[in-house]
């Protein structure tokens, strides 16, 4: 092996660096080495990082993150994008909380929390694809216009939630496993299910890759990205629900600000803005970094504001790389 | 002329790319005041010669002088610094500034106000002004804003501009393209101005009324080398269409006997759609290749997709379709009912980049592909590979990126996917665009065989030796209307000289 680079000139050396970084995959395989590393560096600098308790407790910490971020990832590869998917979240605390006060069983208000969420999806892209708005402004907007309805809805409180049945979900273990943790990954595999064995998946791919050509070819282009949209929206629910569940209560901005770590991860994991290329074990691998980052930072007593920048840098080093392989891979 | 310089001198001129010559040996003079017609079918090299002589390419050989001088511009800027100044075919004006804003585009002029260097807008205006008038063009006023204009103005402020920039060489480029009639006089009304203040013109059209109007000199160039020049005056147009295009037959379409046509596929009635079409009517027959040729904007390049659908419902039209009533809906219908359709932008409309081979051939029916819930890739890539082996696809195997392929494998690959049971009918808006010379004879070859095999196959192009090498039968569009019918072995010429019906441009 040795020898055989030895062999080579350097510019050989360069060429085989770029065709290696090249690889489609190399991109989740460099999160991957990304993501070791950083276990390693924290394993090193705290005790209290590296056993299975605390890798556990990151899995769960991060679920109702990841579950927005894997239905987040096909609407993007599709050409869309969802900006209201937290605060959906954050609605679904509410409508779930307030129906239980008036005495409604807990379960029916998470249906009604999920069947309000689809339709918000349907909403989102209706105004995409039939009058072709920009999703960014559409689904800013759907924000705003959800988060203003939470609040008006609670006045701005936080509500108590705690049903013993409903907390588990939140809270409870099978076999060690964090509940979230578990659904996160069943919507991870699902999704890739969906995206590379099912036929809805290569409509997502041609969609985003070239709208117009898809259109041309006949294939259901608006159903295609409505249905994205909807997923995205039932997984805020869902991702609202847990949140819920854990905290043992509902604020109407409790999962907002987790909005822009749902994209960074999207993007970290090398899903193009521009649609038609990526996967969800990006995503993934993403999800789990930004989430042992912000595990291992605590750890080191390191301030949540210093988190923040971190997350940032992550990122933005991240999407350079991604570009440099990008190039490599040749227009 | 013996003893001044010509304006512009271009001679020997050669370039290739790659190992593919473009252009070679070609010559073109210019005097001042002259406008100087510049013909040749698609691929004869007009625009290379144009961009070599504005500086977006190097040219391999030659000389270039500007009156008397020789040059060598490096980049367009420089080219427009020695006057030398190109209309693109597209209009380019910004439209949310002014008139006299879009004319100084680049190089507005300053004035000094409280030590700030700042443009200034009286003597912008007052410029404008001047060179509008000179124009003759009184109506249009500086301060207007140029989204306001109508695209023949805003092309008159695109010469304005040029102008301000003493431009001493203008080359335009198809300038009438998007006009009516009357516009297109109006831009000739300005060149005729330009003649007599000595700016000279490289006019480059499709249109030989156009030509025949407003030209002194016609150049003709075919394969890259010059192939005639002429006086306007004293020419006929079947001369100028001679050295056009040639008197060899090419074999490039010498490519497999045709069959006998078999059962009506298509019948096509009183297909209108406002200011596109008025009127169009054909029919197309089991292993018949019909040809549609016209220039750009006469309609060939709506008529394919308005049948196949994606144009969306068609209101005015009577099709069968196979025997049977077909109204196009929508490019999921047309699909349904058995067309499939190949369309002329192939990077914007045809492909998909990032997908494989594979997945761009099986794309249009996956269903077919579908086994209980989930997607074969097994019978996906045997399917892929069938139709890379039959289509002479080359690729290193279906999992490859199709982004990676030539063009005329592309173009394969766009036929591919329509050749499945069900399909009865093949529309191609201008198979060949942007494909090399040898799998340009392919794809011909491919398009007989299928022909043989039973589609039906309709072709839009508006490369008059394509359609006329190719097809069984063909038609001319002009305008929006059939203005002819041809049977196999019609010439070039023959097609392009129906084109010229109107009779306000008759002409010698």
């Amino acid at each position: 092996m040795a020898q055989s680079i030895e062999t080579h000139t350097p510019s050989g050396a360069r060429e085989q660096m770029l065709s290696l970084f090249g690889k489609p995959w190399s991109g989740v395989a460099m999160l991957g080495i990304f993501y070791l590393i950083l276990i390693a560096v924290f394993s090193v600098l705290s005790p209290y990082f590296l056993t299975l308790r605390n890798m556990l407790n990151i899995g769960g910490n991060v679920a109702y993150i990841g579950l927005m971020a894997a239905a987040g990832t096909p609407l993007i590869i599709a050409g869309g994008l969802d900006l209201s998917v937290a605060a959906i979240a954050g609605l679904t605390g509410v409508v779930i909380s307030m129906l239980y006060g008036m005495g409604f069983p807990i379960w029916i208000g998470v249906l009604l929390a999920i069947v309000v969420a689809a339709a918000i999806g349907v909403v989102n892209g209706l105004f995409t694809t039939r009058l072709r708005l920009n999703p960014l402004i559409v689904t800013l907007g759907m924000m705003s216009i959800i988060s203003g309805i939470a609040l008006v809805l609670t006045g701005g409180l936080t509500r108590p939630l705690m049903v013993p049945g409903f907390n588990w979900v939140g809270s409870g273990r099978v076999i060690g496993i964090p509940i979230p943790f578990i659904i996160m990954m069943v919507t991870f595999v699902g999704l890739w299910i969906v995206m590379t064995k099912m036929r809805f998946g290569r409509y997502i791919y041609a969609a985003g890759g070239n709208a117009e050509a898809s259109r041309l070819i006949g294939i259901p282009l608006e159903k295609t990205v409505i249905t994205l949209y909807v997923i995205s929206a039932i997984s805020g629910a869902i991702a609202g629900t847990i949140l819920g569940a854990m905290l043992g209560a509902a604020g109407p901005t409790a999962a907002g600000s987790q909005l822009l770590t749902v994209i960074a991860a999207i993007i970290l994991g090398g899903t193009s803005l521009n649609g038609g290329r990526g996967s969800v074990w990006g995503t993934l691998l993403a999800v789990l970094i930004l989430g042992t980052l912000n595990n291992g930072l605590t750890l080191l007593n390191v301030s949540s504001f210093w988190q923040d920048v971190t997350r940032g840098v992550v990122l933005m080093l991240a999407v350079s790389l991604d570009q440099i392989r990008t190039r490599a891979l040749g227009e | 002329m013996a003893t001044t310089a010509p304006r512009l001198g271009m001679h020997g001129i050669g370039k290739s790319f790659g190992r593919v010559p473009v252009l070679t040996d070609v010559d073109l003079t210019v005097d001042p005041g002259e406008v100087v017609a510049l013909l040749g079918s698609n691929g004869a090299g007009k625009s290379t010669l144009m961009k070599i002589l504005t500086g977006l390419y190097n040219r391999d050989g030659g000389t270039i002088q500007v009156d008397g001088e020789a040059v060598d511009f490096k980049d367009p800027a420089a080219a427009v610094a020695s006057g030398v100044k190109l209309l693109p075919q597209e209009i380019s004006v910004m439209p949310d500034m002014t008139v006299a804003e879009n004319i100084f585009l680049g190089d507005m002029p300053l004035k000094r106000k409280f030590g700030i260097k700042q443009v200034d807008k009286d003597a912008m205006r007052i410029r404008s002004r001047e060179l509008l008038d000179q124009l003759g063009f009184a109506n249009i006023l500086p301060d207007m804003l140029v989204k306001r204009l109508s695209v023949a103005e805003q092309r008159i402020v695109e010469i304005a501009r040029a102008l301000a920039g003493k431009a001493r060489i203008l080359v335009m480029d198809e300038p009438t393209a998007a006009l009516t009639e009357q516009e297109a006089k109006m831009i000739f009304k300005i060149i005729r101005r330009l003649k007599e203040n000595k700016v000279s013109v490289i006019y480059i059209s499709h249109y030989l009324s156009e030509v025949f109007e407003i030209s002194d000199r016609i150049v003709v160039l075919r394969d890259g080398r010059n192939a005639g020049t002429f006086i306007t005056a004293d020419t006929k147009r079947a001369e100028v269409l001679a050295a056009m295009l040639g008197n060899t037959v090419d074999d490039l379409y010498d490519v497999g006997t045709p069959g006998v046509a078999g059962a009506e596929i298509l019948n096509v009635e009183k297909l209108t759609i406002p200011r596109k079409l008025e009127d169009v009517a054909f029919s197309l027959h089991q292993n018949e290749i019909l040809g549609i040729f016209g220039l750009v904007g006469s309609g060939v390049e709506v008529l394919g997709r308005a049948l196949y659908g994606a144009l969306g419902p068609l209101k005015t039209a009577e099709v069968r379709l196979g025997g049977q009533s077909y109204r196009p809906m929508s490019a999921r219908n047309g699909k349904l009912a058995g067309i499939g359709f190949v369309a002329a932008e192939r990077k914007k409309e045809g492909i998909i980049a990032d997908l494989t081979v594979r997945e761009n051939i099986a794309l249009p029916f996956e269903e077919r592909f579908e086994r209980g819930l989930f997607m074969s890739q097994a019978e996906e890539a045997q399917h892929a590979i069938r139709w890379i082996g039959e289509l002479g696809i080359r690729t290193r195997g279906p999992e490859q990126k199709i982004r990676t392929l030539s063009g005329g494998n592309q173009q394969k690959v766009c036929i591919a996917r329509w050749l499945v049971e069900g399909v009865k009918l093949l529309i191609l808006e201008e198979p060949t665009r942007g494909v090399d010379v040898g799998a340009r004879r392919e794809i011909y070859g491919k398009l007989r065989e299928l022909a043989n095999r039973g589609y039906a196959v309709l072709i839009l192009s508006s490369d008059v030796e394509e359609v006329a090498g190719i097809s069984d039968r063909s038609l001319v569009l002009d305008r929006g209307r059939i203005v002819g019918h041809f049977e196999r072995g019609a010439k070039p010429a023959e097609l392009m000289a129906a084109t010229g019906n109107d009779p306000a441009f008759q002409a010698p």
